[in-house]
């Protein structure tokens, strides 16, 4: 529950947070200890007596804390209709903000907002964004600034809030190491007189108006560098402002009701709220002649990244020939803000109850949006499937548009895909080429329906087996031997850096650098060359025509390739059987593309481009067109790295 | 024209006058935010009905008095296909400019109701659009899976006035409907432009029986968290063989006109966990006797399912039972009305032995069942309960049909002479 309601019943929380303040300060002021250790017995008895009354009164209050937030969930659930904003006629909030090396928390009249007590995480700055007339919360976001780049991310941030709200920090453990003096500067400039002597282990809360008044700061400097400085707790009020001052006045039309409910309830999003010259959130892209896909349900999977989601819908929502009514966001949990988010675009969202952990939820997920995807659009034979962490390429639905039809009429596909493993800034090259692949790439994909309810729904993985669906799907049990289409340059990209499965790094060395297609209304060729038999003709075609390179040279070397242009070239690496991937996967690892499993491969053949030339490698003997290999060549074999090393790594 | 015809109109009474009024504004208002509408009142479609040569034959022209639309009664109903429109909201603040005052029912989407613990957002299933005397009913209709339209129930929330109109006289909502998607025409009635079913009095017969039940989905849940389901790959391809069967069954009885519901085990599989039930061996249907029909065995032999074996006869415990791909059964059973009860007959075919199943009366129900729109019997615990006893919630594996079924009864033996006619096997 991110959202704070003003509440006229706090008087259970106010005496809870009363006493538990008094309680830290008992338990941490260094001076009291001492005085404990070495006092009277006198004094430790009325130390115990005092204790013990605490204790029960914590416990009473634990008490009455459950029962009340039972009551919230009951309402919630029994009063659907009730308006998600009560406008509190109260004038003034009370505000508690606690900061140590162990724990932050804030309260807003009683109510805590934020409680972190977790050992090694939410270290850093804590950030709560209030709504200076409602006082709900409108964002929440911790800056790890004792690392590098958090304080920039901070101050991205802070600029996109709007005017008037209000803001609260409050420094867990460690905030200053890698606070610039940029960041500083905007602490500076909200009015905080000691942000800018922030330093080691310092801790720091501080409530202010953005572009107005300072509501209070507290500070408490860390006497030595192995030492944290000592908690502080800042209790201070802040006077609300009328709706009316804490909204902006834009035109009376058709959307902008959807702009202001949003607005008013979360931060964070720039200049969509901006009340001068808001971004639209209605694009109108052209339409799309001819479109073949405008009745295609679009399935975004999503989670509780709701500024991905607003990135993945803005260009969802851009992209020529969407027909956003076919479009249904599917949110794993109740999250508020990515449904906020969803409604923010006037598209159809559905909340999903998480049911199982991890990679089996996900999975879960992805069945549950798929079946509810076809049973909401009965008539459609095919679905879109995106995540919320793609860019959608503007010519994602014309490019679907000239395909779709292959997947209906060729039995042997499996899907179509807007991705392209190996498609790389260096390693792709033609927005009108497609391929076959024996891979099922997804992120960005078309589902055929009978597929799913046929073969795929019937026998999805269940809760308990910890599944990937991908991993799942490209088993050889579900694949059985089809192909999917992609295309050379991708559709989609892969932008999200936090997830299950992401971290910075491997976003870095994987996702970063590969190719998306940015060219509107791409005539794709040879579309009908897709086709099972077709394609095999067409690979003949072309490695009949293909220069062999020299194979006494390194693969690996740049040179390895002529510095020619629009040339087609082939080189045989060894692959002993259809499952031997040794070689390749060398190569890939020296190319720089996906080298984690193999991807991206038709019958021992991998198509890419090197220097803006076609570039075919065959795996012989065991790929059919081995017989392509003049006797003379040698197919390239390269070797894996020795075991002791890879022990190591 | 409209001159002419509001002289005519004129001497009319102001009540009259005003449903045509109301109906004409309203008409207005939804063609001005494009959103395509069709006229699913009975009473007018009834009137329409008697005249639907004429009106088919004279698309444009003006009609000499107020025929339809000024005759009496509390609402006109419109439907509305919900994906034809995009839920603006500009059309409320129109209407409201307009003068109408207007109620919106919403409430969950049954298209995701069988689906673990997923919430949409709640869907309008009707509005209600009141100006002076006269109200506009628009049902608002979805498509389903099983290539059907379907309308929901009405159903006021707590907050909800009561007295906006006289709910009890909708004809609409009492309880949620099933339709095929209508062919419509655009006719000129009361110099009034609207679109209505190609065919009104074949509507008008479709809609006296088209309650729909929902399955129960949560009560399914609550079974398979009992019995955990069978994922096993033969449970699996039993399950798509039983789909495509039935599909095929629905299909070829359709096409022949002849009404039939899920009984037997399909039935309970339907309201007992919303599924096939994956150990059971065959697909079993139910067909009242006065609508057999001898085409029945060839159009199921041109469908590829040959006929396994026939027992009984017309007048008297008429049974068939037809070959499905692999060992997937199809069983139609006929059932014969009495006074008081229906029921079924049952023939062994070594002996020669009769059997009859008694069920309490029923009427028949549309429901969605494997992407189905088909019948079931509306009162289905009776029957069931009928069929399988108190205990139907537990799953048995060994059945036996002459002696497991609670409402089996010894009918005697078939004459020997008979045999022939009645016990046949191929």
């Amino acid at each position: 529950m991110d959202e704070w309601k003003p509440n006229p019943v706090v008087k259970p929380h106010k005496k809870r947070s009363w006493y538990l303040a008094w309680k830290y300060k008992l338990m941490n002021q260094r001076a009291l200890r001492k005085l404990c250790q070495t006092g009277a017995v006198l004094f430790l008895l009325v130390t115990v007596i005092v204790n013990i009354k605490l204790i029960l009164d914590t416990r009473r209050a634990a008490y009455e804390e459950e029962e009340e937030s039972a009551q919230d969930y009951d309402d919630e659930m029994l009063n659907v209709e009730a308006p998600r904003h009560p406008v509190s006629n109260k004038k003034v909030l009370d505000v508690e903000v606690y900061s140590s090396r162990s724990k932050v928390y804030v309260a807003v009249d009683g109510t805590t907002v934020l409680e972190d007590e977790a050992r090694e995480q939410g270290r850093g700055i804590h950030v709560i964004v209030l709504n200076q007339a409602t006082g709900h919360v409108m964002a929440k976001r911790v800056f790890d600034t004792y690392s590098p780049h958090e304080d920039e991310a901070m101050v991205l941030f802070l600029n996109m809030i709007a005017r008037g709200r209000i803001l609260i920090f409050t420094i867990k453990d460690e905030g200053s190491f890698h606070l610039k003096d940029t960041a500083k500067n905007v602490l500076k400039s909200l009015g905080s007189q000691v942000a800018p002597f922030l330093s080691w282990r310092d801790m720091w809360t501080f409530v202010g108006k953005k572009g107005g008044e300072v509501y209070g700061e507290k500070h408490a400097k860390s006497p030595a560098l192995s030492t944290w400085g000592d908690p502080v707790l800042l209790k201070t009020e802040v006077h609300l402002t009328s709706v009316e001052d804490a909204e902006c006045h834009w035109p009376d039309t058709d959307v902008n009701p959807r702009r202001k409910r949003f607005c008013s309830k979360v931060e964070g999003y720039g200049s969509v709220c901006s009340c001068k010259d808001p971004t639209p959130i209605e694009f109108n892209p052209d339409p799309l002649k001819d479109n073949k896909v405008f009745d295609v349900p679009v399935a975004v999977i999503a989670g509780n990244r709701p500024n991905y989601l607003y990135r993945m819908l803005r260009s969802l929502l851009s992209a020529q020939g969407v027909n956003p009514q076919m479009i249904t966001v599917f949110i794993d949990g109740y999250y508020e803000e990515p449904m906020d988010v969803v409604e923010l675009f006037g598209l159809s969202g559905i909340q999903h109850t998480p049911i199982s952990i991890k990679n089996a939820r996900v999975s879960q997920h992805y069945k549950a949006s798929l079946t509810a995807t076809f049973n909401l659009f009965p008539d459609a034979k095919f679905a879109v499937v995106l995540e919320e962490d793609l860019d959608i390429s503007v010519d994602f639905f014309s490019f679907l548009s000239q395909s779709i039809h292959l997947l209906e009429e060729d039995e042997s596909l499996y899907c179509i895909s807007a991705w392209n493993d190996q498609g790389y800034e260096h390693t792709a090259e033609d927005p009108s080429l497609l391929y076959r692949v024996e891979t099922m790439p997804g992120l960005g994909w078309v589902l055929r329906k009978s597929l799913y309810k046929d073969e795929l729904e019937p026998k999805w993985p269940t809760p308990e087996k910890l599944w990937d669906w991908d991993m799942w799907m490209r088993m050889p049990e579900q694949r059985k031997g089809r192909e999917c289409i992609i295309p050379d340059i991708s559709r989609s990209y892969h932008f999200g850096i936090v997830g299950l499965n992401m971290n910075g790094y491997f976003h870095e060395a994987y996702f970063k650098k590969h190719k998306f297609n940015t060219v509107p209304n791409v005539q794709l060729k040879n579309v009908e060359s897709l086709r099972k038999d077709a394609y095999e003709t067409e690979i003949h075609r072309l490695l009949g025509e293909a220069e062999v390179l020299d194979h006494s040279k390194n693969p690996c070397e740049d040179s390895f390739v002529p510095d020619t242009e629009g040339k087609v070239y082939v080189m045989f690496i060894r692959m002993e059987q259809e499952a031997d991937f040794t070689t390749w996967t060398q190569l890939a690892k020296c190319l720089h593309i996906w080298d984690l499993d193999v991807r991206g491969n038709h019958k021992g053949l991998w198509r890419l481009f090197r220097k803006k030339n076609h570039f075919l490698v065959v795996g012989v003997p065991a790929s059919p067109y081995s017989s392509k290999k003049p006797s003379s060549v040698t197919p390239i074999y390269m070797e894996p790295p020795a075991k002791e090393e890879g022990a190591v790594a | 024209n409209g001159a002419v015809f509001s002289k005519v109109r004129g001497s009319q009474s102001g009540q009259d006058s005003t449903r045509w009024h109301v109906v004409r504004k309203f008409l207005g208002l939804i063609s001005s935010h494009n959103i395509p509408v069709y006229l699913i009142d009975p009473l007018i479609l009834g009137l329409v009905g008697k005249d639907i040569e004429q009106i088919r034959s004279s698309p444009d022209g003006p009609s000499p008095e107020c025929k339809y639309f000024c005759a009496p009664r509390d609402f006109t109903t419109f439907a509305l296909l919900d994906k034809t429109w995009k839920h603006e909201v500009g059309l409320f603040r129109t209407a409201e400019k307009m003068g109408f005052q207007w109620l919106k029912i919403i409430n969950k989407d049954p298209r995701l109701d069988g689906m673990d613990d997923l919430s949409g957002v709640e869907i309008p299933l009707h509005y209600i659009f009141k100006l002076a005397s006269h109200a506009i009913h628009l049902v608002v209709f979805y498509e389903r899976s099983g290539n059907y339209l379907w309308h929901g129930p009405l159903r006021l929330k707590q907050h909800m006035d009561r007295k906006f109109v006289p709910f009890r006289k909708l004809h609409f909502g009492r309880y949620p409907g099933a339709y095929v998607k209508p062919e419509l025409l655009l006719v000129s009635i009361d110099d009034l432009k609207v679109q209505i079913p190609k065919n009104p009095s074949s509507f008008l017969e479709e809609m006296s029986h088209s309650r729909f039940l929902e399955c129960r989905y949560r009560e399914a849940r609550a079974f398979f968290q009992l019995y955990p389901d069978d994922a096993s790959p033969d449970a699996v391809e039993f399950r798509k063989k039983a789909k495509s069967l039935l599909h095929l069954a629905a299909l070829t009885l359709d096409n022949l006109g002849v009404k039939f519901w899920l009984s037997s085990g399909t039935c309970l599989g339907w309201y007992r966990q919303c599924n096939v039930i994956p150990h059971s061996k065959d697909v079993d249907l139910g067909v009242f006797i006065t609508d057999y029909k001898a085409d029945i065995i060839p159009a199921f032999q041109k469908a590829g399912l040959p006929l396994k074996h026939k027992f009984g006869k017309v007048e008297d415990s008429l049974e068939l039972s037809f070959q499905g791909e692999d060992d997937v059964k199809l069983d139609i059973f006929f059932f014969y009305e009495e006074d008081d009860h229906i029921w079924n007959g049952g023939t062994q075919a070594k002996s020669g032995k009769k059997f009859k199943y008694l069920f309490p009366k029923f009427t028949l129900c549309w429901t969605e069942f494997v992407e189905l729109k088909v019948h079931v019997p509306c009162e289905t615990l009776q029957y069931v309960e009928a069929n399988y006893g108190p205990d139907w919630k537990v799953p048995v594996k060994t059945w036996d049909w002459k002696s497991s079924p609670s409402n089996v009864q010894y009918n005697g033996v078939w004459p020997v002479d008979e045999w022939d006619d009645v016990i046949q096997i191929f």
